[in-house]
């Protein structure tokens, strides 16, 4: 089947025309997807406070990993629960 | 997806299969790490369910209804190239090589990547078409479209499966799974959310594992300096540990062949990785590519591979970085697969080796799930392209014309399942006729450096003719397997093809790469002097000098493609100078 090169010169003047670099060619889409960001900020929101309350738990039970003394999973989690948190946050689905 | 970019490290893990029998493990997981890898699971399936409900049309299907930012479309374009493979088989060749392992992601990678956002990326995106072939039906016609799908469908599938396994045994190796477990859940999980939600499912995945390797990689590197002390400790622990080699400069040891671990020569990695097979693989394998097809309009379709440019560049902080932590920090001394004795570990484990080295409960299951993620980015990236190629390119134009969009979008769906099942298929071959392993991966890198010169030449050069394209493409293609038989059945052609006896595997890869290539070139070249061009209107958005490119002269400079690349640019050359 003989596909047939869209875009430039579908107006019919016979050749190319220019066309603006940010112009949307396909006809924009009437819905409301939620954003994937959301997704992002969704599951670092759930790991953060997961890695945060086990790195709190190993205050009382360290483990025997190198550098555990610098409490990774507690400032680790704390860090992905404040960047999901964000993330979820400035995306959340509103409701229309 | 692992193409002869990864070539090297992802095939180190079959030099001895009896690795897997041995039943040792790195890693053990608490119900705290295998909760965040259910979670992870749960999230990419319900993405995939959530978004089926926006998968009616073969374009969304296919192209996620071209409605990416650039954003989203440059992070999963990196996204897709980063499998598992990768992150593990490049720490293994930091150890191995040393920095020089970082040329794989900066001179490979960095301007190729800048020249498709700036150079190429119109062209694809004004023709819309659905695909790299479908791009070379336009310009040169049906057989070319279809020497180039049944290639690249055939190895994509067959590439899907061998990663599979590869993955497989790596969980074996690294946390004890049953590898028949973790080749059908992985695997049934991919195919379930691809078929829902086909590319807007890949793509949204894609970009949740970006963060995902990311954040679950991270903190070796920063932890490991802590140790070290910064980068001059780490680099004082390394000239303490290893004397003898230079580990820690970029382009210093490459003046000679045997100068390096690698035995390559700067003109190698210049010409062959630099130019053909980064060029090559970044501007004309489909799985990368298809993910820019998908933006929103052409300033996207331009930003998103430049954007991709920061990352891939910032990727040997969580990759190569390990590697060299392992250099100077492990107390005992990784080996190759093949010398691997009773306690010993391998090149290959270095990464999993640092990851249990920092992290405890939780922070475990965060790095392992980076790993599964890298793994299932890259099959979802392989599966969706192989979906797209066999239904536009294959099916639609030689099986069933003229059926309805609804037909296709269901022929994807089915395809996609049907990738999923040959990958399988693949994996238990190469299970038990593991020597495929070598072949598949050369034969996937066949194609791509004579296709680049095939769409370069058809994108830049009006005069090359659709009997040129289709005759260079495949004297290409046919003589990068002539001179890989050559080598296999006659070691001393190697002396000819990689310009030196003392070439390793990648270097030979480099220098075939370049020989095709030329030879695609320069039969493209020939025939088409002998034959008659398309007339100049049929040619019109397909090549430059026929096609009005997009004006960006009312844009502000900092929104102007060109302004990032040239930043992104001078960046990539700072590095260089500052690693020389």
């Amino acid at each position: 089947m003989e596909e047939k090169p869209q875009g430039l010169h579908s107006g019919g003047d016979g050749g190319a025309h220019r066309i603006a670099v940010d112009q949307k060619d396909v006809k924009p889409h009437d819905h409301h997807m939620i954003p994937v960001w959301f997704f992002v900020g969704v599951i670092l929101l759930i790991y953060g406070v997961i890695i945060l309350a086990t790195g709190i738990y190993e205050f009382s039970s360290p483990p025997p990993t190198v550098l555990a003394k610098t409490h990774p999973a507690v400032w680790w989690g704390a860090l992905l629960t404040v960047i999901g948190g964000f993330y979820v946050y400035a995306y959340m689905p509103k409701k229309s | 997806m692992s193409f002869s970019l990864s070539l090297a490290p992802a095939m180190l893990w079959f030099d001895t299969p009896d690795l897997a029998q041995a039943g040792k493990r790195l890693i053990l997981l608490h119900p705290v790490d295998m909760a965040i890898i259910a979670i992870y699971f749960a999230m990419v399936l319900g993405i995939g369910f959530y978004l089926k409900r926006y998968t009616k049309s073969g374009d969304d299907f296919f192209l996620a209804g071209r409605e990416m930012t650039a954003w989203v479309a440059g992070l999963s374009f990196v996204s897709a190239n980063l499998g598992a493979l990768e992150l593990m088989g490049w720490a293994a060749a930091s150890y191995q090589y040393g920095i020089l392992a970082t040329h794989w992601y900066w001179v490979g990678a960095i301007p190729a990547i800048l020249f498709l956002g700036l150079v190429l990326m119109p062209f694809y995106y004004i023709s819309k078409t659905h695909s790299v072939p479908g791009y070379l039906q336009l310009r040169f016609g049906e057989p070319t479209r279809a020497l180039s799908a049944i290639s690249f469908a055939f190895m994509t599938v067959l590439m899907s499966g061998i990663n599979m396994y590869a993955m497989a045994l790596v969980m074996k190796v690294v946390l004890g799974w049953n590898i028949h477990f973790s080749i059908w859940v992985s695997s049934i999980t991919v195919g379930v959310y691809v078929a829902l939600g086909g590319l807007f499912s890949a793509i949204f995945n894609e970009v949740l594992q970006f963060f995902l390797i990311w954040f679950g990689a991270l903190l070796i590197p920063i932890l490991g300096l802590v140790e070290t002390g910064g980068w001059k400790g780490l680099i004082a622990r390394i000239h303490q540990n290893f004397p003898q080699g230079d580990y820690t400069h970029l382009w210093q040891p490459m003046a000679h062949f045997a100068g390096n671990p690698m035995g390559i020569h700067w003109t190698g990695i210049v010409l062959g990785l630099g130019w053909v097979i980064s060029f090559g693989y970044w501007n004309t394998d489909f799985l990368v590519v298809q993910r820019i097809f998908a933006a929103k309009d052409i300033r996207a379709a331009k930003m998103a591979p430049i954007i991709g440019s920061y990352f891939k560049m910032a990727v040997p902080f969580i990759v190569i970085l390990p590697g060299l932590l392992g250099l100077a920090l492990l107390p005992f001394k990784l080996v190759p697969e093949s010398a691997v004795g009773i306690g010993q570990h391998s090149y290959n484990e270095v990464l999993p080796l640092m990851l249990a080295r920092y992290c405890g409960p939780g922070l475990l299951g965060l790095g392992i799930t980076a790993l599964i993620a890298g793994f299932m980015s890259g099959m979802a990236g392989n599966v969706s392209a192989f979906a797209t190629v066999w239904t536009y390119d294959l099916y639609r134009p030689f099986i069933r014309k003229n059926a309805s969009d609804n037909h296709y979008l269901s022929m994807g769906r089915w395809c996609t399942i049907l990738g999923v099942i040959v990958s399988i298929g693949t994996a238990y071959l190469v299970m038990h006729f593991g020597s495929i392993m070598d072949y598949v991966q050369a034969l996937f890198s066949f194609f791509i450096a004579p296709l680049f010169g095939t769409v370069l030449l058809g994108m830049m050069w009006k005069r090359v003719t659709p009997a040129g394209g289709f005759w260079g493409l495949l004297a290409g293609s046919v003589s990068s397997v002539a001179m890989f038989l050559l080598v296999k059945f006659n070691h001393s052609m190697l002396a000819y093809i990689a310009l030196s006896s003392d070439a390793k595997d990648m270097a030979e890869n480099m220098y075939r790469a370049l020989w095709s290539w030329l030879i695609c070139v320069i039969v493209t070249v020939a025939v088409s002097y002998f034959t008659k061009p398309k007339p100049v209107e049929e040619l019109t958005g397909l090549v430059y000098g026929c096609t009005e490119l997009p004006d960006e002269g009312h844009l502000p400079i900092w929104k102007r493609p060109i302004f990032w690349a040239v930043i992104s640019a001078i960046l990539f050359l700072i590095l260089q100078w500052i690693f020389w």
